[in-house]
């Protein structure tokens, strides 16, 4: 990414290609559509792009997740006549889902029946794979809390997962 | 150690991130603890569903949208990177997009106010064409107005010249026959005054001269012989004594003569 930010785009592509199937499947994980999805993916590497002046060095996965975590709220907030905010639309989606149940999992279903912070911090961790230091950075917050946060995520997402 | 305290810890056992001390309380602990080994079992299914579930198939249209994006940003690049070369400033990189701009702007003044500039000339010529025409129009009705037989038309074709601010050289000549040769005092009067705001005219002149010679109506006289003291025209000397010595001359034109003609020489 330093060599982006420095003015060589092509090298934006390896990172692209390497990243943003794991970024379309965060933002899928968290909002559950996949058109959404493809916007907000597309989005985050516009941005990427379009900022790369502004890239501090860190890890590029991390800086990505928070433009992209960024994005997710913006969506959420720019669209709030239609959705009262971020939990009460994964309500919905979680009803609507538990209606449709041939389409999702037990464990999606378990999943969007979490608080979105929570389920964020499940999907990180738990899907892509990212430890607890790194998910302090992207959440702005400190490894202990975000530590303790998890492991109370997990044990919500335990008990909702097998509640059914 | 308490339960709560090591099911907090059971994820990081799953993954083998606890530092060998707790690893081992937990393992300890897990042996004895029924509930603990229940809740490791229902982590362990939890993760193997979250390890299962596949990762969805991104849409090839992301790739192709991502590529279309690199070389759009691409080409804006290498459009910036010869200007901020120069001086590596932004400001100074949009200078010449800027004076472009202001290239524009002047072009599209300047074609206004040329726009403007000969229209105006236009409507200028057409103005004084108009004003020219009113003149002749005023002109022809002077004239002929003072050749009316009407005593009155005549006065008032004379008064035109107020309404002519520079009388031409046939209006002068129109005046003086007026006040030469019209059969009415009172035509010949206006005629005189008409003329005595041109008294910088040699025609004018002249012709108070003549006027002088020849004119009987006292009070005409009179306005001609102040007229022409005014201007301390020489030429009007001879006349003047002419007057002097004529019998039928007023005793007081005589007496103005007399009065007056030392001033002229």
């Amino acid at each position: 990414m330093q060599e982006v930010a420095q003015g060589n785009l092509d090298m934006l592509r390896p990172l692209f290609n390497r990243h943003h199937k794991h970024l379309y499947n965060f933002v899928l994980k968290m909002c559950g559509d996949s058109m959404l999805s493809e916007d907000i993916t597309q989005d985050v590497f516009y941005k990427i792009l379009k900022y790369r002046a502004s890239y501090n060095n860190g890890k590029f996965v991390s800086w990505m997740f928070t433009i992209a975590r960024n994005s997710i709220a913006t969506h959420f907030k720019s669209n709030k006549e239609r959705h009262a905010d971020l939990e009460q639309v994964e309500h919905q989606l979680a009803n609507k889902q538990i209606e449709e149940k041939q389409d999702y999992s037990d464990l999606q279903r378990a999943l969007n029946r979490l608080d979105p912070s929570d389920r964020e911090l499940v999907i990180l961790n738990r899907y892509q794979g990212i430890k607890y230091e790194e998910i302090a950075l992207i959440t702005d917050s400190t490894p202990g809390a975000v530590k303790t946060k998890m492991s109370r995520a997990l044990k919500k997402l335990k008990a909702l997962y097998f509640q059914n | 150690m308490k339960d709560k305290h090591i099911i907090t810890m059971l994820p990081d056992y799953l993954d083998n991130q606890l530092d060998p001390v707790q690893k081992e309380a937990v393992d300890k602990h897990l042996e004895t603890c029924n509930n603990c080994q229940k809740e490791l079992e229902a982590y362990k299914r939890l993760f193997d569903a979250i390890n299962k579930e596949k990762k969805e198939e991104v849409p090839d249209r992301l790739q192709l949208n991502f590529e279309a994006m690199l070389e759009e940003e691409k080409a804006k690049t290498i459009k910036v990177v010869p200007i901020t070369a120069n001086n590596n400033s932004k400001t100074k990189a949009s200078l010449p997009y800027m004076l472009k701009i202001a290239a524009g702007f002047a072009l599209l003044i300047a074609s206004f106010f040329l726009g403007k500039y000969q229209n105006e000339q236009v409507s200028n010529q057409t103005l004084a064409q108009m004003e020219n025409e009113q003149r002749e129009i005023r002109q022809m009705a002077m004239l002929s107005l003072m050749e009316n037989k009407s005593a009155s038309k005549r006065i008032q074709g004379v008064n035109y010249i107020e309404e002519l601010a520079m009388p031409n050289e046939i209006i002068v000549k129109a005046l003086a026959e007026r006040m030469l040769y019209d059969e009415n005092t009172n035509v010949r009067l206006t005629a005189v005054e008409a003329l005595g705001a041109f008294t910088n005219s040699k025609t004018v002149v002249n012709a108070f001269v003549t006027a002088l010679g020849i004119e009987k109506d006292p009070g005409i006289q009179i306005v001609i012989i102040h007229t022409l003291v005014q201007l301390q025209e020489k030429k009007a000397i001879a006349p003047l004594q002419k007057l002097l010595e004529e019998e039928e001359t007023q005793p007081f034109i005589k007496a103005q003569i007399e009065s007056l003609l030392p001033k002229i020489s």
